[in-house]
């Protein structure tokens, strides 16, 4: 499964897409079963210059009956910095919140599918 | 201290304005992202995991009141309500919003302050002595120096495309308190036998993946030549530094793949050709930036305060006047480094309350002066005996008090995997682990100077490199862990660390120093500092009593 995320243009926040828009929410992120149509979804996100920044793909996995991205990186990323739990998308503290944070399986750094290291 | 002239304010509102209209194009689908991101970029402005973050430029780690109250104000309206100090003596802002940044480059171009040349392939922001002009060992105010430095490199046309960024640091004490052997090129001004000042050269220096300790090329250079001889080494770096591979880019691989004697022979005849009279400061110019840094109006009081004396009688207080409170030149004056440090807290954050605390209490008792250290602490450089007992009580009021330098809890950490796109693992965690395990300042006080330093990648922004103890974040398979070096320092002696043995994962880390430093004090003769220890029986019993269970 994966999931499409990206930086907003304007204010740099991590993004979710979510059938044709973005949501702010990984839980609220459309995840895809069929390679063939996350490489679209990320295509027409490549086509928003104006809307996001660096579109790119992640893979995700099921576990505990709640879907967490598997690189800790995208954990980070759609939680906010583990210093600071009042900052970020964690402060609400719902129960996806509470399962990407106690995600504790072995998550790897390829996480970000087609990496390519700048 | 310097106020910038007309010329500077000028450059400032011309760059800003600039930006304003970068962004806007950016914003209207003017320009691409990858137009724009050179652009942002020359102006501080990093795209990072959660949201932009903005550099913003610290010249020498210099701050006046006013400053510090804007970059509260700043980071309040228009981040989180707190700034992160680096070891670059720069303060970061995480949660910067790029429709919002043109309007906060105006708000700090009011007060003089900029993100220019905080990232790129050029000169960076130039760093200094963080007790310049207080402490008693400086045979001049490297502040000067600096500041001469940050003119002639500001926007500099030759060197405004360098190979790879490029760091400069200047002191001008016999104790070093700002790692100049890791920097590009480390400055360390001396008086010599004639009375003239002189700068020994060092050049080559720098952490990351290949560390290495910058060489002297020079062990006195006339101070008057300083510009004339770094338009020599800089040119030489410019020509023939790699470009064909950013692993490989910086100056030091430059000096170590010719050696530094072919390195200095080359410097040195690149500087015969440069003409002293153009290229160097005219001393008209160099009394004009020497005039900003006039002494300050400082009291004829007597060396001993009764007032500080009684106070000893707390022993809170008491430990902070062993940890926090330095010799100043002026007999009743004391220099104090104000720990952003408190066990628990993220190394290097200051809220906006804070930053406002700080600067009212500089305003009441330092001349409104307030530093930098690289060690990310700031200082207070110019404070009355007399009022060392009312300026604790009021550190302690805004959790500022931690009498912890240069301690265990004194760690210095990157931002890591929380903040930052190029990290491999978390630092900040590892930091509040290790302090909160460490936590009781007496047990701190009697483990004595140890020196932790964490980075949560290769890049080394948190000096593992220069770590007593040095813990460097890597990736295994996906999971977090943390590869040990021991006996690195960035003083006078400075030393790189030497790899341990194998990385141990996060949860291990606060254990594993607990061993070591348990290992250290087994083995402690005297006063020996973790260091002298260490270096005294080298790394096999704390590589032996670290991986004892690990056969």
């Amino acid at each position: 499964m994966k999931v499409l995320t990206a930086n907003s243009l304007t204010t740099g926040e991590v993004v979710f897409w979510s059938r044709g828009r973005w949501a702010l929410d990984f839980s609220d992120g459309e995840r895809f079963a069929d390679d063939a149509v996350a490489d679209a979804a990320l295509a027409a996100a490549e086509s928003q210059p104006r809307v996001v920044v660096a579109p790119y793909l992640i893979d995700v996995e099921e576990a505990a009956g709640h879907w967490i991205p598997v690189s800790y990186r995208e954990r980070i990323r759609a939680l906010g910095p583990t210093n600071t739990p009042q900052h970020g998308k964690q402060a609400d503290g719902h129960a996806d919140v509470q399962a990407l944070a106690a995600a504790t399986s072995a998550a790897r750094s390829s996480g970000r599918v087609k990496l390519i290291k700048r | 201290m310097y106020r910038y002239d007309a010329y500077d304010k000028a450059m400032l509102t011309d760059r800003s304005n600039e930006f304003r209209h970068q962004v806007a194009r950016r914003l209207a689908g003017e320009i691409t992202e990858d137009q724009f991101k050179p652009l942002r970029l020359m102006n501080g402005l990093y795209l990072q995991l959660h949201a932009y973050m903005l550099r913003v430029a610290i010249p020498y780690g210099t701050l006046s009141t006013r400053q510090l109250r804007r970059l509260a104000w700043v980071a309040k309206t228009y981040d989180k309500g707190y700034g992160h100090f680096t070891t670059r003596t720069n303060l970061q802002l995480h949660w910067i919003k790029l429709r919002d940044a043109p309007d906060v480059m105006d708000a700090l171009a009011e007060v003089d302050l900029h993100a220019i040349q905080t990232s790129g392939n050029c000169i960076r922001n130039v760093t200094a002595d963080p007790y310049a002009g207080a402490t008693a060992d400086e045979v001049d105010d490297p502040r000067v120096w600096a500041e001469v430095i940050r003119q002639w490199s500001t926007f500099h046309p030759e060197f405004s495309y360098l190979p790879r960024k490029f760091k400069i640091a200047v002191t001008a004490s016999a104790k070093d308190r700002t790692a100049a052997r890791s920097y590009d090129i480390g400055l360390q001004l001396r008086r010599g036998r004639d009375g003239a000042l002189g700068f020994e050269v060092m050049v080559g220096g720098g952490q990351g993946r290949s560390p290495f300790l910058a060489k002297t090329v020079r062990e006195s250079l006339p101070a008057g030549w300083l510009l004339s001889y770094l338009e020599a080494i800089i040119r030489v770096y410019n020509r023939h530094g790699r470009r064909d591979n950013i692993h490989k880019a910086r100056i030091k691989i430059l000096v170590n793949s010719l050696g530094v004697e072919e390195f200095t022979r080359q410097v040195e005849a690149e500087w015969a050709k440069i003409d002293s009279a153009t290229s160097d400061l005219p001393d008209t110019e160099l009394a004009r930036i020497r005039g900003a840094f006039h002494p300050n109006t400082f009291q004829t009081l007597p060396p001993v305060s009764h007032a500080f004396e009684a106070a000893l009688a707390d022993p809170d207080f008491a430990r902070f006047a062993r940890r926090n409170v330095h010799p100043h030149k002026i007999p009743g004056y004391a220099i104090v480094d104000v720990s952003l440090k408190a066990p628990g807290q993220t190394p290097g954050d200051c809220s906006s309350e804070q930053m406002e605390a700080i600067a009212d209490l500089a305003d009441q008792y330092s001349f409104g002066e307030v530093r930098v250290n690289y060690t990310q602490n700031l200082v207070l450089p110019h404070v009355k005996l007399d009022d060392l007992p009312a300026l604790h009580a009021a550190l302690k009021a805004v959790d500022l008090a931690s009498a912890n330098i240069d301690l265990i809890t004194d760690i210095i950490a990157c931002p890591g995997l929380d903040y930052c796109s190029l990290a491999n693992a978390r630092a900040i965690p590892v930091a509040q682990a290790i302090a909160q395990r460490f936590a009781d300042p007496e047990r701190a006080e009697a483990i004595g100077e140890l020196k932790v330093k964490i980075s949560g990648c290769i890049n080394a922004c948190g000096h593992h490199h220069l770590g007593n103890i040095g813990i460097l974040g890597v990736d295994k398979k996906g999971e977090e862990f943390y590869q040990i070096s021991l006996g690195g320092s960035g003083d006078n002696d400075a030393t790189l660390a030497e790899i341990l043995g194998p990385a141990v994962h996060f949860s291990k880390v606060p254990d594993a120093v607990e061993t070591l430093v348990d290992t250290y004090l087994s083995q402690r003769q005297g006063g020996e500092r973790f260091l002298d220890t260490l270096r005294r029986t080298g790394l096999t019993p704390f590589k032996e009593a670290l991986y004892a269970d690990a056969d």
